[in-house]
């Protein structure tokens, strides 16, 4: 407790004035934000208009690839959305009290990368319209039902149950912030914000409960949080593509998906915390703790890589082995190699305490990982694709200007919503910083030591 | 809004006294004082954040909340693997020599274990909103600085000059005022 009052230059009572002051009055660098933003999701838009009009084949896949960069953008963005609920859900557990000042923004950051990733499965239909009939458990014109025992429809299970959880779990810790926000403003504002934080009045019983509610919630999510990217993982570890069936994908894609997730609440937060001047609030120690769980994901993912690799030659099977090969050294050594450095070797840096305090250096860094991760999804997904059982349909296909523009649209629709989140909503959670910072204590029993305020 | 209360009746919940308190050593001793006392019943604290020291000082033992979370997540067991394995009663689709029913049901687990956690989740935010006794329209924010940074325990129908409100006062309430 000593070490928090030397820690923190503010009181409770600074929370909610100095924060949402600077929520109506952003720095003007959160325009041109919102301007890129707005521009890369316009052209996303277009060409999701286009591909609507004229159908896949202005994609630059060939088979036997039948989705290349719309499946790899969609295992990235849903491992992105792994650290929010991550962070909220098992730091909560272990009482870790620097995701009291992250937790709220990376609980953000999963809602929008889950939606960014439901895109791409619903764009590759091609007509989404008809894509409610066909993934929801209705039986067919021959009155079947849907599989169960296909990884497709557990991976439908699981990312919609995620969503739906995360969503839950965001908007359960906002409804005491919103309700602040509400007695802060008046008119048709405060009318807004009273319906949207369902007319939170802060009582002690309400508190229980919300406290006993919101650790239930973490309870539920911790093993949904570890469950959701091994699902994804079996969606390829149940065929027997070589390359794609092993047994360590599950672990190997979560760690993966909180490597790039943390990574992501590092680039995200930075920017914000600048354009909010938040740095009162949300302290180095802080953005240190999130890079030593990123280094710590990382080193699982190094070993994840080497284990792939090991055991590809260990276990004898050739065509196993062929693959492997070819990731390192043929002709997609390039995703493999780009991706082993941006998620392996570069981090490494973080074990240095200086690397993780010089804040520009290790921003660098979680944008090397983020592109690293994407390669991974592109590198296994693709080569293992490019050349199946039957040798005549090997092909080769490379991210064309389609794809490049699709993912730069997926981009500019998370860093849009993020932004106009954060304008809106406090994207620290003023209820649990109050919690972390020292407690409003009277003279009197602090022995005088303490003086508040 | 203030109108509205006024024009409704002297019996609407909210009207009573209210002490406001700074610190939370002094609002969780006044908590334990007036906790049992007969001429305090029916009284409210709030706080800005969830504080641990004050549902000691409440005496709150486990919320309810965690039946609600229990009966979903069991009902959300039994739905998954029910939808799973009426579906697979009901037209068999036999893969990998799998048949029809509790032969597959490793596979199932993943729809059971989804299910769970959804009913689980839903039922535990609903829990909260009903045992908060949240949303409300007819009640109202007595003070909006509960949700900023301090502590108040309201005491409906009292008046100003009643003793309650002096003992709120000895408490080392920083303001007792009507609402």
């Amino acid at each position: 407790m000593s070490d928090d009052s030397k820690l923190w230059s503010k009181t409770i009572s600074d929370v909610n004035s100095e924060i949402l002051v600077n929520l109506e009055n952003p720095h003007p660098a959160y325009y041109v934000a919102l301007a890129l933003s707005v521009s890369a999701l316009l052209v996303g838009i277009v060409f999701v208009a286009l591909h609507f009009t004229y159908g896949l084949g202005l994609w630059t896949f060939r088979p036997p690839v039948y989705w290349e960069v719309d499946i790899t953008n969609f295992v990235f963005w849903v491992g992105i959305g792994h650290a929010g609920t991550l962070i909220s859900a098992i730091l909560f557990l272990f009482r870790a009290k620097w995701r009291n000042t992250v937790n709220r923004s990376a609980e953000a950051m999963t809602i929008f990368a889950v939606i960014c990733a439901l895109v791409f499965p619903l764009i590759h239909m091609g007509r989404p319209w008809h894509g409610a009939i066909w993934a929801v458990p209705l039986p067919n014109t021959n009155n079947l039902w849907v599989n169960f025992r296909s990884p497709l429809f557990w991976d439908v299970m699981a990312i919609s149950t995620y969503f739906t959880t995360s969503l839950l779990f965001w908007y359960m810790g906002l409804v005491p912030d919103l309700a602040s926000i509400r007695d802060r403003c008046k008119g048709f504002k405060r009318l807004i914000y009273g319906i949207m934080s369902f007319g939170w009045r802060g009582t002690a019983k309400q508190w229980w409960h919300y406290e006993a509610g919101y650790g239930f919630l973490a309870a539920l999510a911790t093993p949904l949080v570890l469950s959701v990217h091994s699902v994804v993982s079996w969606d390829f570890a149940m065929s027997i593509q070589p390359g794609w069936h092993t047994t360590i994908f599950p672990p190997y894609f979560v760690a993966g998906a909180i490597l790039s997730g943390c990574a992501m609440v590092y680039n995200l937060l930075l920017p914000v915390r600048y354009m909010f001047r938040l740095e009162k609030f949300i302290l180095p120690e802080h953005l240190e703790a999130c890079l030593r769980l990123t280094l710590l994901t990382s080193t699982i993912v190094f070993y994840a890589y080497s284990l792939e690799f090991f055991v590809a030659w260990y276990s004898g099977n050739p065509y196993e082995w062929a693959l492997f090969e070819k990731r390192a050294i043929g002709p997609y050594s390039f995703y493999f190699w780009v991706m082993m450095f941006c998620n392996c070797i570069f981090p490494l840096a973080l074990w240095s305490r200086r690397v993780r305090n010089n804040i520009p250096v290790a921003f660098v860094i979680c944008v090397l990982i983020n592109v690293g991760m994407w390669f991974e999804r592109y590198n296994i997904i693709v080569s293992s694709l490019v050349e199946d059982f039957v040798p005549a349909r090997w092909g080769h296909v490379q991210p064309g200007l389609w794809e490049i523009v699709i993912t730069l649209g997926s981009f500019g629709l998370f860093t849009t919503f993020y932004l106009v989140f954060v304008k809106f909503f406090p994207i620290v959670s003023l209820s649990e910083i109050k919690l972390i910072m020292p407690k409003p204590l009277s003279s009197k029993a602090h022995g005088g030591a303490h003086h508040h305020g | 809004m203030e109108g509205l209360t006024t024009m409704a009746n002297t019996q609407s919940p909210d009207t009573g006294i209210i002490g406001i308190f700074r610190h939370l050593d002094t609002v969780c001793t006044a908590i334990e004082k007036v906790r049992d006392r007969p001429d305090f019943a029916g009284h409210e604290v709030f706080s800005p954040t969830s504080y641990h020291e004050i549902e000691h000082a409440s005496g709150f033992g486990a919320s309810p909340v965690r039946a609600f979370t229990l009966i979903g997540a069991l009902t959300g067991t039994c739905t998954g693997f029910g939808l799973a394995l009426a579906c697979d009663w009901d037209w068999p689709i036999v893969v990998g020599g799998k048949t029809a029913g509790i032969a597959s049901l490793p596979a199932y687990v993943v729809l059971g274990f989804e299910f769970t956690i959804l009913l689980g989740a839903i039922s535990t935010v609903l829990g909260m909103l009903v045992m908060g006794r949240i949303p409300n329209p007819k009640r109202r924010v007595l003070d909006v600085r509960t949700t900023d940074d301090r502590f108040a325990i309201f005491l409906p129908g009292a008046q100003l000059s009643s003793p309650q409100a002096q003992f709120l006062r000895d408490c080392g309430a920083e303001e007792v005022r009507n609402t």
